[in-house]
């Protein structure tokens, strides 16, 4: 996270965005940055694939595929 | 004549075993027993996960529970429901939920309604303060350390928890509460007479009005009337209160529980015949405004409740017994003659779709259930496999540890059940028809073309969840989970603010 990269966003978003911050967040840096975290946070993805190779695995070894 | 409404009657905790059409004995529901006359009756109706957080989306979306992932709870912003896809229709939508916190606007459950009440502001009392004895800092503090040194061994432990309940039990007993002011949510009657001002003043032709009661839910405070109707006005507030905490007890041995555990079922027993009368109110009201001709009228459950058939209580999705999964269905419709109860297992995924379909609306693309009311209306449901899902032992929608838990999964027919424990890596085959109440799993060398079945279905319900999963509506459903975790986040930084604040000016 050392790196940064500049993304446009229109200007009256922007504003919008730091009125709402009000506390909220430091910045509207800090607020993108939190939520795309969180959105890219894909935990139970992971676990319906692994559950998904749970019920195959299961399927093998009953010899039905 | 054509049904133009829908009256959807959603029960929290109500087990399908507890109706006079369903062999119960004690006469607890004499006017949906009548109703069942003249309605399609599901016998084996089958929800789609529990408790309520997971079954709700079902039952509103035709969608399963983790079909937007686990991360997510509730109807999605935008989701299609029933109620939105009735209201596009041009139906008048209301809502009255007796307080369940899990069915508001926090969760997107108001989507498509035009009036919405959740009965949250009805339920303000804080219930803790009553409960809890006023106990004086001192003798708190003594408190502390008796209990502290009664936890060096199991006896001592034993003792003080049986002393402390007691003690509680005297000082609470002091209060002198009735059964109303003990209970949690508003009763049957409070949100049916909602519900019957708001369809006196209706002036649409068409019209979908939902209905969710709490009264089987614990604690379990019913209504005195409803006690005394049954012949058990035996069971005081006091008792009513002793049992409920008694019941609520998690040092207790399922040995000592079941002490208690006829009591305890007549108190939830009662509180299903007060919704019996009360879904009878609003029947009546229907007919006296002249809507019945035309309505479709349905009563059904999110989920029903375990009392220690399994060693569990309340509706902790912690097994997917019977109890838990298997709720009421009936769905009495103007000219259609009832054909008897059908016994294929029918899942809630297909409730939406289906009545959707009676009404002559089309059903969205997105729902996952099946229209099928021409099968139903004819007497014959089709013998599909319901599938219920949820995320073991989650008891806090909030929580996202929690969310991430592994996923329990109950794949049913009508003659087998296949329970996954994917926490356990373990897949339990109960053969319903010759052990209903799922005493012992087959050995996994029985009936292995059967488990194989099962394990089909599992595995194509996962794969389909996620390659059909709606990304726009995850996205939409995780935006409102931080915009409101947000919101939380800076209302706490702002009492602690108040509080820091209010320090100084006292110090």
């Amino acid at each position: 996270m050392s790196q940064h990269r500049s993304v446009c966003l229109p200007e009256e978003l922007c504003q919008q965005a730091e009125q709402w911050l009000n506390g909220r967040f430091d910045s509207l840096e800090a607020l993108i940055t939190f939520v795309l975290q969180e959105i890219m946070k894909d935990e139970g993805g992971k676990l319906d694939q692994q559950e998904e190779e749970m019920v195959q695995q299961r399927l093998r070894d009953l010899g039905y595929i | 004549m054509n049904p133009r409404s829908l009256v959807l009657v959603t029960v929290d905790c109500l087990r399908a075993d507890r109706f006079g059409f369903n062999g119960y004995s004690r006469p607890l529901t004499p006017f949906l027993d009548s109703l069942a006359k003249e309605s399609i009756v599901l016998s084996e109706a089958v929800v789609a996960g529990a408790p309520t957080y997971f079954s709700f989306p079902a039952i509103m979306g035709s969608r399963y529970p983790l079909g937007l992932g686990r991360e997510v709870a509730g109807i999605a912003p935008g989701e299609p429901t029933i109620a939105s896809t009735l209201h596009e229709a041009k139906h008048e939508t209301a809502a009255f939920i007796a307080g369940n916190p899990y069915l508001t606007a926090r969760f997107g459950y108001d989507q498509g309604y035009v009036h919405f009440s959740d009965f949250l502001n009805a339920t303000a009392r804080d219930q803790t303060t009553s409960l809890r004895p006023p106990v004086r800092a001192r003798w708190s503090r003594l408190n502390q350390s008796v209990e502290r040194f009664s936890r060096l061994t199991k006896f001592t432990s034993a003792a003080y928890n049986e002393l402390y309940f007691r003690y509680c039990q005297w000082r609470s007993g002091r209060d002198n509460l009735s059964m109303d002011q003990l209970r949690r949510y508003p009763a049957a009657d409070v949100v049916v007479s909602a519900a019957c001002a708001w369809l006196q003043a209706l002036r649409a032709e068409q019209f979908f009005l939902w209905i969710h009661l709490m009264d089987p839910h614990h604690p379990y405070y019913p209504p005195q009337e409803a006690l005394q109707s049954l012949g058990i006005s035996q069971i005081t507030p006091f008792r009513a209160r002793f049992l409920n905490s008694f019941w609520n007890r998690f040092d207790l041995s399922p040995q000592r529980l079941k002490r208690y555990k006829q009591d305890v079922m007549a108190l939830y027993d009662a509180g299903v015949h007060w919704v019996d009368r009360q879904i009878s109110r609003l029947v009546d009201a229907l007919k006296l405004h002249q809507r019945w001709s035309d309505t479709i009228f349905v009563v059904t459950a999110d989920h029903g409740e375990e009392f220690l058939e399994h060693g569990n209580r309340y509706h902790s999705p912690t097994g997917l017994a019977e109890e838990l999964i298997r709720v009421p269905l009936l769905i009495r419709a103007p000219g259609i003659s009832p054909l008897g109860s059908l016994h294929e297992p029918f899942s809630l995924i297909h409730l939406a779709p289906t009545l959707l379909q009676a009404l002559g609306v089309d059903a969205p693309p997105s729902f996952r259930g099946s229209g099928l009311w021409k099968e139903i209306s004819s007497g014959k449901a089709p013998n599909y496999p319901a599938i219920v899902e949820c995320v073991e032992a989650y008891d806090e929608p909030l929580s996202m540890p929690d969310r991430l838990g592994r996923r329990l999964m109950a794949v049913r027919n009508r003659d087998y059940k296949l329970v996954l424990h994917f926490g356990e890596q373990r897949d339990d085959l109960y053969d319903l028809q010759n052990d209903p109440q799922e005493r012992q799993p087959l050995p996994a060398s029985i009936q292995t073309k059967e488990r194989a079945r099962l394990l089909q279905c599992a595995r194509d319900h996962l794969r389909d969840e996620r390659e059909r999963r709606d990304q726009q509506l995850v996205m939409r459903a995780q935006l409102r989970q931080i915009r409101q975790s947000i919101d939380l986040r800076s209302s706490q930084v702002a009492v602690t603010r108040n509080q820091g604040a209010a320090k100084i000016e006292h110090g």
